[in-house]
């Protein structure tokens, strides 16, 4: 059975979430403190920790970004982080800290439950092995560089294909700008922010069906994109 | 009757000034005739019986001289420790101001008022010490002998013949309170003497034979029994105008002395100020820059003058005129003034003549409203005819150089033309000639132009040729006629010449301050104008300036303004610190803290003190008078803007604060609409969620969840806009500008449009083709669904709200159009205020969310409008400027790649 470990210093919080994920199948633990984190991770055997962690930023001991710094440097637990502030700097920031995901309060505890099974997923290597990556109609074959919209042969410049790689190999995750920018058009380009913008306008308008309102790829506003 | 009732004013006045005196320092002097007859023993003794009635006094300096009884009476009182200074490999002492500032007694000692310090001391005199004290509130015992009274020094000088280095300005002595002078005769200070009791120091002996003679004596204790019974007299004079009713100025004369650079000029300052002194009369100090270039000891001495005019409390004028006499009446015109005080003048024929009459002469001549008083001379020992210090030769050696050639090569043409025209025509070649070198030259050229030119012309020209003697009477009077009219109509020419620079001299420093004037007006924020008059002083007066500005506590802050050079450490905040709060000017090539290597003005306002500009020479030249004044004036002004931007700024603030107040009123009373009616649909909600009944039924208990899910949704709203508001309100936001994807924009303000009822009543007419804008994505997102929201609450519930993206005019145009009632046409111009609600509003709401729109829209400098449409409802227009994209790497290739 998969383990969830809550920590929130509101109760209230823990309550709501644990009904919903018990709802949906899962074990949960919860932790009122950082430290409590921590030394959770620290003292359990590895087939007694949890599988993944949903941690709030604001913990009233040690900040939710140094417990997830603290995680980090020996563990790839997968870690959803909720925060009360919709700062684009900080996600940003917790996402380079190795965040696998944020969300932002309020947010629907559903939301979360999908969060988490895309991170599950990603953790087990079910999505980055997966060379074929298919959604509502829309079916990208890695290795064989095809691309089908409705059966439709789609076809895309290297940057765009380049591009769409990145994201379909954290499919289901957000992917920030910066890593973006850097693994497709290098380390100098991270400030170049158009260059995304530009050439997600144009997958878009290759691979969705209204690219006004794309299905697929979406935006993380300020953050960076996600595609499902 | 009436005649003997007080003068509101002068009663009003009178209390200011003894309210002045409590909150500053009492000042009691005791005054001597000469050294030894017992000053510092009685200031002791008065000292201990204050002392025993319970005053917390302190000695902060006092000299015993080795006198047993003085020491025996010093050991009863507590002693500030002296401070040592290090001056030049001496470890010497002074009074230690600081320490005596921090002990804050009630009353301290200092001796010897007169006294220098040393030179890296806070302040060059002692009597500035005390000043300094007194304005801190200490009380103060000190002693003087009445030789160092600025008023008497020429009077005691001519009666010992000995030369006074220290003085100490009346002013301080007007100050004190109660002037004890320590009276012994002549005879008992010589028994004195004699005994071996009276410390000379270490004076020369001849010194001390001249001092201590009867008749000298008797002449230096009538000097100071005369200056205390002028003070005293003066006092009993304000104490009758309280009684009876007078005028502030006892008379209705105004005094006036004209200053220079002579080593006389302060013969006369202090002449004027004892008459003013005596005739309650204001006095003036008028100096006239003449133009005339004055080497760097003469520059010195105008400057000293200036200073001690200043420090007598007159009113410095500093006016530019070629004309000394005329420029004189101008400002006794101008000031209304009804006495000048004149030195008596040496003869000086030539240029009398030439004048018109000497400086007293002409002053004389046409003022018949004004007593002109004539102020014996004292002989100083000054080099006497002839100055070669008038031929000018600051103007340098190389224009008489110049001059030569020049009347050499009219020479060589002369001998060419002569046969034609004749040697007595020769003569006008040479007049023109001193005549261009008057137009370029200063007096000092001129002159030996026309010298050179006359010797010339008789040497080579008039026969007999090649010698100096003239053949015919009628051309040796020609020669000589020739020289006077050379050597007058150059030094007129010359003189014209010179009233040109000066009046261009004149305009340039108007300039100046004209141009200070326009910066401060023309800028719109404090930074830039402090920048441009910093820039504009360093350059024109060849330094650099910085200001450093008051903080809202009263002190003064680290930070220089707008200047990468000035670097201020502790010790020169210190001194930056003390000008501002003693209000007086500090630092280099002044009296106080002059080893520091920058000045301090404050600058003051009309009623604080706003900052200190610091001003830093590139040479350490001391600046000439005309250079001191325009920088004052310039601190004048920069002192008035500043602290008129201060109130304004306050003014702000104050608005600000109002504006806030109403915010948090607004949050309290939104509290009770905005938040408690989702609140209470979310209990009520919760609750028949709970009942058994309501459970069964599955269509009730879906419907309940949304109706908690939309209250959540509200509350959420109310709450992020008065997070926006206040944030934006505060200015703390920092804009963050990024080129995004305007459907993303218009995608994500649809997000936070969450019921998904309201999302179907919204069309979308979104071109496909939008470029990218720049802009801080949160922001205008919150901003558009806004709209979008303001839309959704006030049109009927499915009417149908049209949100169109286009580029028009090169402009992002966002519309948002709904059916509702529209808005009420006086509405429209105050729709976007903060607060601002259309009456018959729904209720809920609190007056942001528009005003949110507007301010952040205005951030992106854009504009945002209200129309009403055609058949019905609103039509709101955001309009962005779009901006040009940067440039695309090229990619490498923009073929299809998997064509192949």
């Amino acid at each position: 059975m998969t383990k969830i470990l809550i920590a929130d210093d509101e109760e209230s919080i823990r309550r709501v979430l644990k009904l919903n994920l018990e709802s949906k199948g899962f074990e949960v633990e919860q932790c009122a403190l950082g430290n409590d984190v921590v030394r959770l991770m620290r003292s359990k055997a590895p087939d007694q920790r949890p599988n993944l962690i949903v941690l709030d930023l604001g913990l009233p001991d040690i900040n939710g970004a140094e417990v997830l710094r603290e995680i980090r440097k020996w563990s790839k637990i997968p870690i959803i982080v909720l925060t009360a502030s919709d700062e684009e700097s900080l996600k940003v920031a917790l996402l380079e800290d190795g965040a696998d995901d944020y969300m932002t309060k309020p947010f629907s505890p559903l939301e979360l439950v999908a969060r988490i099974n895309v991170a599950l997923r990603h953790h087990k290597g079910d999505v980055s092995d997966a060379p074929i990556f298919e959604s509502a109609g829309l079916r990208v074959d890695l290795p064989n560089k095809s691309i089908q919209l409705n059966g439709q042969p789609i076809r895309l410049t290297t940057t765009e294909f380049s591009l769409l790689t990145v994201l379909i190999k954290n499919a289901g995750q957000v992917v920030g700008q910066e890593t973006l920018l850097r693994e497709v058009w290098g380390a100098n380009a991270t400030e170049n922010s158009h260059y995304l913008r530009i050439y997600i306008g144009a997958l878009r308008k290759k691979l969705e069906l209204n690219p006004g309102s794309p299905q697929h790829i979406l935006t993380e506003p300020g953050v960076g994109y996600r595609i499902v | 009757m009436d005649h003997d009732r007080p003068d509101p004013d002068l009663l009003l006045k009178k209390m200011k000034d003894e309210e002045a005196r409590t909150q500053s320092g009492r000042l009691r002097v005791f005054l001597g005739m000469c050294p030894g007859v017992g000053k510092t023993f009685s200031m002791l003794r008065a000292a201990q019986s204050k002392m025993e009635e319970g005053c917390d006094v302190v000695i902060g300096i006092v000299e015993t001289h080795g006198r047993a009884d003085t020491i025996a009476l010093l050991k009863s009182l507590p002693l500030i420790a002296r401070k040592k200074i290090d001056y030049k490999g001496v470890v010497l002492e002074e009074m230690d101001i600081d320490a005596i500032l921090k002990r804050k007694p009630t009353l301290v000692l200092v001796d010897e008022l007169a006294h220098t310090n040393v030179p890296s001391s806070r302040h060059a005199k002692r009597y500035q010490d005390v000043t300094e004290l007194l304005d801190a509130g200490i009380d103060v015992f000190t002693t003087i002998n009445v030789q160092h009274l600025e008023s008497r020094k020429d009077l005691v000088e001519k009666v010992t013949g000995v030369p006074v280095r220290e003085t100490v300005p009346d002013t301080l002595l007007e100050r004190a309170d109660q002037i004890e002078v320590i009276d012994i005769t002549p005879e008992e200070l010589l028994k004195r003497l004699k005994a071996g009791r009276v410390y000379l120091g270490d004076r020369a002996e001849r010194a001390a034979e001249n001092f201590f003679k009867q008749d000298t004596l008797t002449a230096l204790r009538e000097i100071a029994l005369r200056f205390t019974a002028e003070k005293v007299d003066h006092e009993l004079q304000q104490f009758h105008d309280v009684k009876t009713n007078s005028k502030p100025w006892q008379s209705s004369e105004r005094l006036m002395v004209a200053v220079g650079h002579s080593p006389y000029s302060p013969f006369l300052i202090r002449a004027t100020r004892r008459l003013a002194y005596s005739l309650e009369a204001p006095w003036i100090a008028v100096y006239v820059d003449t133009g005339i270039k004055l080497n760097s000891t003469d520059q010195e001495q105008l400057a000293k003058n200036i200073a001690l005019a200043r420090e007598l409390k007159a009113e410095v004028v500093t006016t530019t005129d070629t004309d000394i006499p005329q420029a004189l009446k101008r400002v006794a015109r101008q000031k209304n003034v009804t006495q000048i005080v004149v030195g008596r003048p040496s003869k000086r024929w030539i240029r009398d003549f030439i004048e018109g009459g000497s400086l007293l002469e002409r002053l004389v001549k046409d003022s018949q409203d004004i007593d002109v008083h004539v102020i014996r001379q004292e002989k100083l020992q000054l080099q006497s005819g002839f100055s070669f210090r008038n031929l000018n030769f600051e103007s340098g050696f190389i224009a008489y150089w110049n001059a030569l050639w020049f009347f050499i090569g009219i020479g060589f043409l002369s001998g060419f033309i002569e046969p034609y025209i004749g040697y007595r025509a020769v003569g006008f070649l040479f007049l023109l000639g001193v005549l261009t070198v008057g137009r370029v030259g200063m007096m000092g050229p001129v002159m030996f132009a026309a010298l050179i030119s006359a010797v010339g012309w008789n040497f080579f020209f008039i026969p007999p040729r090649l010698t100096f003697s003239i053949s015919t009477p009628e051309d040796l009077i020609m020669c000589l006629t020739y020289f006077a009219v050379a050597l007058i109509t150059g030094t007129l020419t010359s003189r014209v010449r010179r009233h040109e620079l000066l009046l261009r001299d004149r305009e340039n420093r108007t300039n100046v301050l004209y141009e200070v004037l326009k910066d401060i007006s023309t800028s719109s924020a404090k930074s830039e104008f402090l920048e441009r008059v910093a820039i504009r002083i360093g350059q024109v007066l060849d330094g650099e300036a910085g200001v450093v500005l008051k903080t809202r506590d009263g002190r003064i802050t680290e930070r220089i303004e707008m200047s990468y050079h000035i670097k201020l450490d502790d010790k020169e905040l210190a001194v930056a610190q003390w000008s501002f709060a003693n209000r007086k000017v500090a630092g280099w090539s002044t009296d106080t803290l002059a080893n520091s290597k920058y000045l301090f003005i404050p600058l003051d306002g009309n009623t604080e003190v706003v900052g200190v500009l610091v001003f830093k020479p590139r040479l350490d030249q001391k600046l000439s008078v005309e250079q001191d004044n325009l920088l004052r004036s310039v601190c004048r002004q920069l002192g008035l803007s500043l602290e008129r931007h201060f109130s304004e700024k306050r003014l702000i603030e104050a608005e600000k604060l109002k504006d806030s107040e109403k915010l948090h009123q607004t949050l309290l009373n939104s509290i009770s609409h905005e938040m408690r009616t989702p609140l209470t649909v979310i209990l009520g909600s919760a609750s028949a969620l709970s009942d058994d009944a309501v459970m069964k039924t599955e269509e009730l208990r879906k419907e309940l969840a949304s109706e908690i899910t939309s209250a959540g949704e509200r509350l959420n709203r109310v709450i992020e806009n008065l997070l926006d508001m206040s944030r934006l309100n505060s200015g703390a936001l920092a804009i963050k500008k990024e080129w995004h994807d305007v459907h993303d924009l218009i995608t994500a303000a649809l997000s936070r449009v969450n019921q998904i009822r309201d999302r179907q009543r919204i069309r979308l007419n979104v071109s496909l083709d939008l470029p990218l804008v720049e802009m801080d994505f949160r922001l205008l997102q919150h901003a558009v669904s806004n709209v979008i929201f303001n839309a959704i609450t006030y049109a009927p519930g499915d009417s149908e709200i049209c949100l169109t993206a286009e580029v028009t005019n090169g402009q992002l145009s966002i519309v948002v159009d709904d059916r509702g009632p529209g808005i009420p046409e006086e509405s429209i111009p105050v729709l976007f205020d903060k607060f601002y609600r259309v009456p018959g509003s729904p209720t809920g709401g609190t007056g942001l969310g528009l005003s949110i729109v507007k301010s952040i829209v205005e951030f992106h400098s854009g504009t945002v409008t209200v129309e009403n449409r055609e058949g019905g409802g609103a039509r709101f227009r955001m309009l962005l400027p779009i901006g040009e994209l940067p440039a695309m790497p090229k990619e490498k290739d923009d073929e299809d790649f998997n064509r192949r």
